[in-house]
């Protein structure tokens, strides 16, 4: 019996993935540093991420498996699930054995597992899409906090690229410190552990907070109110960053929850 | 009048539309504003649980009819208000650049005439296309009397063009919209759809033909304000998207918005039937049923207490149970309980391997429902001694009274409940 550890990052379970072949060990489980909690009994490695070795893996997945079944691990793996290192290991080890055809084994635990976290994650990326909502500052950038359930800023930022590709935009994942930040070219993703200037809107910003926050209001058909099925389909934790939920109508929506 | 007044009142006036689906299109953005995005993107849910994607607006509520079912006829006592294109222009591109909305919805009450009501809807979304390089979604409602000439120059801007149908038959339209007609409402449904076909087959050989509709046409009809049956409704429904190939069409429960000798005095908005009607909307689309399938002259209304789907399934029992191994797609989309996404996966997964009940769940089909008529390798798990009244009390047992109230739905005897046919008992395995 054997634990890896690796460091959190994805390159780092793939490295993970590559040793335990290499090596001909077998792990029982395989975690990140963050999520490991002491075991004194049982054997540990530490792996170290080596950006060469992740990327055999990443290819051999790719070719040898499917780009699909890469798409899975990797959505799996934004899930930062404790165990996930694991229930991936187990996956990609199947689908080196069953090649492209591994989505198709639903019934198989290994394979049911991954695809269930993955589409949680899918779900959550696209649920962002709709919910994110930007403010625009005084130096024309557009502002926008998020705090989601699993690491999706990556998955969401091309779309925002793409749509908004003549604006400066920053989405700022509050919980995990890191932001996305777009220059009207292209966008990277940085560590914002605070902000130190005070954010200041644009003039016309609380206007049209304003105006769709009525515009909300008055959508609505009064004799159909359903407060259950717009929970159902907007789950309550989303609504601290939604204009139209968290305004105020003396200064707009807060700028910022740090 | 102030910009936030106007917005109160025209949102207000339009919510009674139903459609906010933005998807279908595959606009990109052309060194402009924004995209459309293929399956559509929800941006928020208002107090009644509707999805709200594009910003719903009429262009004004000053309108020269008086139909009975509207809350904007000419004779209703309310406040008034027109926009300007401008006014539009800049809420959709400010809402839109703040990722409120996924485009716009523009409709109107009638102003003048029809043609000027559509002139002044066309110069809106051309300033938003040709000015602002906007590429968003553009839902445009049609004017019905308006020029061919003026429907036809609009759909080269837009995304979706609807007309609304409104009422199922022409009568009652004579009645309660005297001055609509049905050849206003049909010829430009049938003008879109033949000019959708013929640029389809255009882009078919041109590859830089231009764009019309692309993502088709819609309707909506109200339902409850007459006496109409669901076996109506559901026929021109069905009429509907062969004939003209419509996307969707749309129900919406009546809401009393007045008191008229000709409409019915109601409380609350049919729901129930509503729900129904988008069931059995489904199942035409998407479960390959036809309408004479689940209703005909004998039961002219969906029995209250049963989704459609369930109901026929009990109605023509002597199918089932079917083997979840050897089913055809086609037969695992009429068990109820089962959807789309899980016959496809069935299909899938049976390949692999043979599948048991618990091999079911693992792959994420709900049995609630689906256990009453399924076996797996043979073995039957719904209730022993299993008949048809016993699945029948199952069925409604889970879902009777949890959402809505009977009282609101279609008068109904407890012989409809149970039909004779019925009493044949079956006994599985």
């Amino acid at each position: 019996m054997i634990y890896y550890i690796y460091d959190g990052s994805f390159d780092g379970l793939l490295t993970a993935i590559y040793e335990s072949y290499y090596r001909r060990e077998n792990p029982v489980k395989i975690f990140a540093e963050n999520d490991f909690q002491q075991n004194l009994f049982i054997p540990k490695v530490h792996i170290k991420t080596h950006k060469k070795k992740a990327e055999r893996v990443y290819n051999s997945i790719r070719e040898k498996v499917s780009r699909n079944a890469l798409r899975n691990i990797f959505y799996a793996y934004l899930s930062e699930l404790p165990n996930v290192g694991t229930w991936i290991y187990d996956y990609i080890k199947l689908g080196f054995k069953v090649k492209e055809d591994i989505d198709k084994y639903l019934s198989d635990k290994r394979v049911s597992k991954i695809h269930k976290i993955a589409q949680r994650v899918r779900h959550e990326r696209h649920l962002i899409l709709g919910l994110i909502r930007f403010k625009k500052l005084e130096n024309n950038i557009y502002y926008s906090q998020i705090e989601p359930k699993y690491n999706i800023i990556g998955l969401v930022s091309p779309h925002f690229a793409k749509r908004f590709s003549d604006q400066y935009w920053i989405i700022h994942d509050v919980k995990r410190k890191i932001g996305s930040i777009y220059n009207k070219k292209e966008w990277i993703i940085k560590d914002i552990s605070s902000i130190k200037e005070a954010i200041k809107y644009d003039k016309n910003e609380l206007l049209y907070q304003k105006l769709w926050v009525e515009y909300f209001i008055n959508i609505a058909i009064k004799d159909r109110i359903n407060p259950k099925l717009q929970m159902k389909n907007m789950p309550k934790r989303y609504w601290g960053y939604l204009t139209e939920k968290a305004y105020n109508s003396k200064e707009g929506v807060r700028t910022c929850k740090l | 009048m102030e910009l936030l007044d106007k917005l109160k009142i025209l949102a207000d006036a339009a919510k009674y539309d139903v459609s906010c689906s933005s998807s279908g299109s595959k606009r990109k953005n052309n060194k402009g504003i924004g995209n459309t995005y293929h399956s559509g993107i929800c941006h928020s849910w208002s107090a009644d649980g509707r999805c709200i994607s594009l910003l719903k607006i009429l262009f004004t509520n000053f309108c020269i009819y008086d139909c009975a079912y509207c809350i904007n006829r000419v004779t209703n006592d309310i406040l008034r208000a027109t926009f300007t294109p401008d006014e539009i222009v800049d809420l959709t591109i400010n809402f839109y650049q703040r990722n409120y909305i996924e485009g716009l919805f523009l409709s109107s009450a009638i102003l003048k005439s029809p043609n000027y009501t559509m002139e002044l809807l066309l110069e809106t979304v051309k300033k938003l296309r040709d000015e602002k390089k906007f590429n968003g979604y553009i839902h445009l409602k049609v004017i019905p009397g308006a020029d061919p000439i003026l429907i036809e120059s609009a759909g080269k801007y837009v995304d979706r063009l609807s007309v609304n149908v409104e009422l199922p038959s022409n009568r009652d339209l004579k009645l309660l919209a005297p001055q609509k007609k049905r050849e206003s409402i049909i010829k430009p449904m049938g003008a879109i759809s033949n000019k959708i076909k013929e640029k389809r087959e255009e882009v078919r050989k041109y590859k830089n033909a231009s764009k019309f509709v692309p993502a088709g046409q819609t309707t909506q009809m109200i339902v409850g304000a007459t006496e109409d049956t669901d076996l109506n409704i559901l026929r021109l429904t069905e009429i509907l998207y062969k004939q003209f190939r419509l996307k969707r069409v749309y129900y919406s429960a009546y809401v009393p918005v007045s008191k008229h000798p000709n409409l019915p005095s109601i409380s609350t908005p049919p729901l129930l039937r509503e729900h129904r009607l988008y069931q059995a909307d489904w199942l035409l689309r998407f479960y390959g049923f036809k309408a004479n399938e689940l209703l005909y002259s004998s039961k002219p209304y969906f029995n209250v207490h049963l989704d459609p789907k369930s109901d026929w399934a009990l109605k023509n029992i002597h199918l089932f149970p079917v083997e979840i191994n050897k089913a055809s797609y086609e037969m695992l989309l009429r068990v109820p309980g089962l959807g789309i996404r899980s016959a496809k996966r069935i299909v899938t997964a049976r390949k692999m391997n043979s599948l048991n009940y618990e091999d079911l769940k693992r792959i994420g089909v709900v049995l609630k429902r689906a256990k009453y008529f399924i076996t797996c390798k043979g073995k039957y798990y719904g209730p022993k001694n299993v008949n048809i009244d016993k699945i029948r009390g199952m069925l409604i047992g889970n879902n009777y009274n949890l959402k809505y109230k009977t009282s609101e739905g279609q008068q109904i005897s407890m012989f409809n409940l149970y039909p004779s046919v019925l009493k044949n008992m079956i006994v599985i395995l």
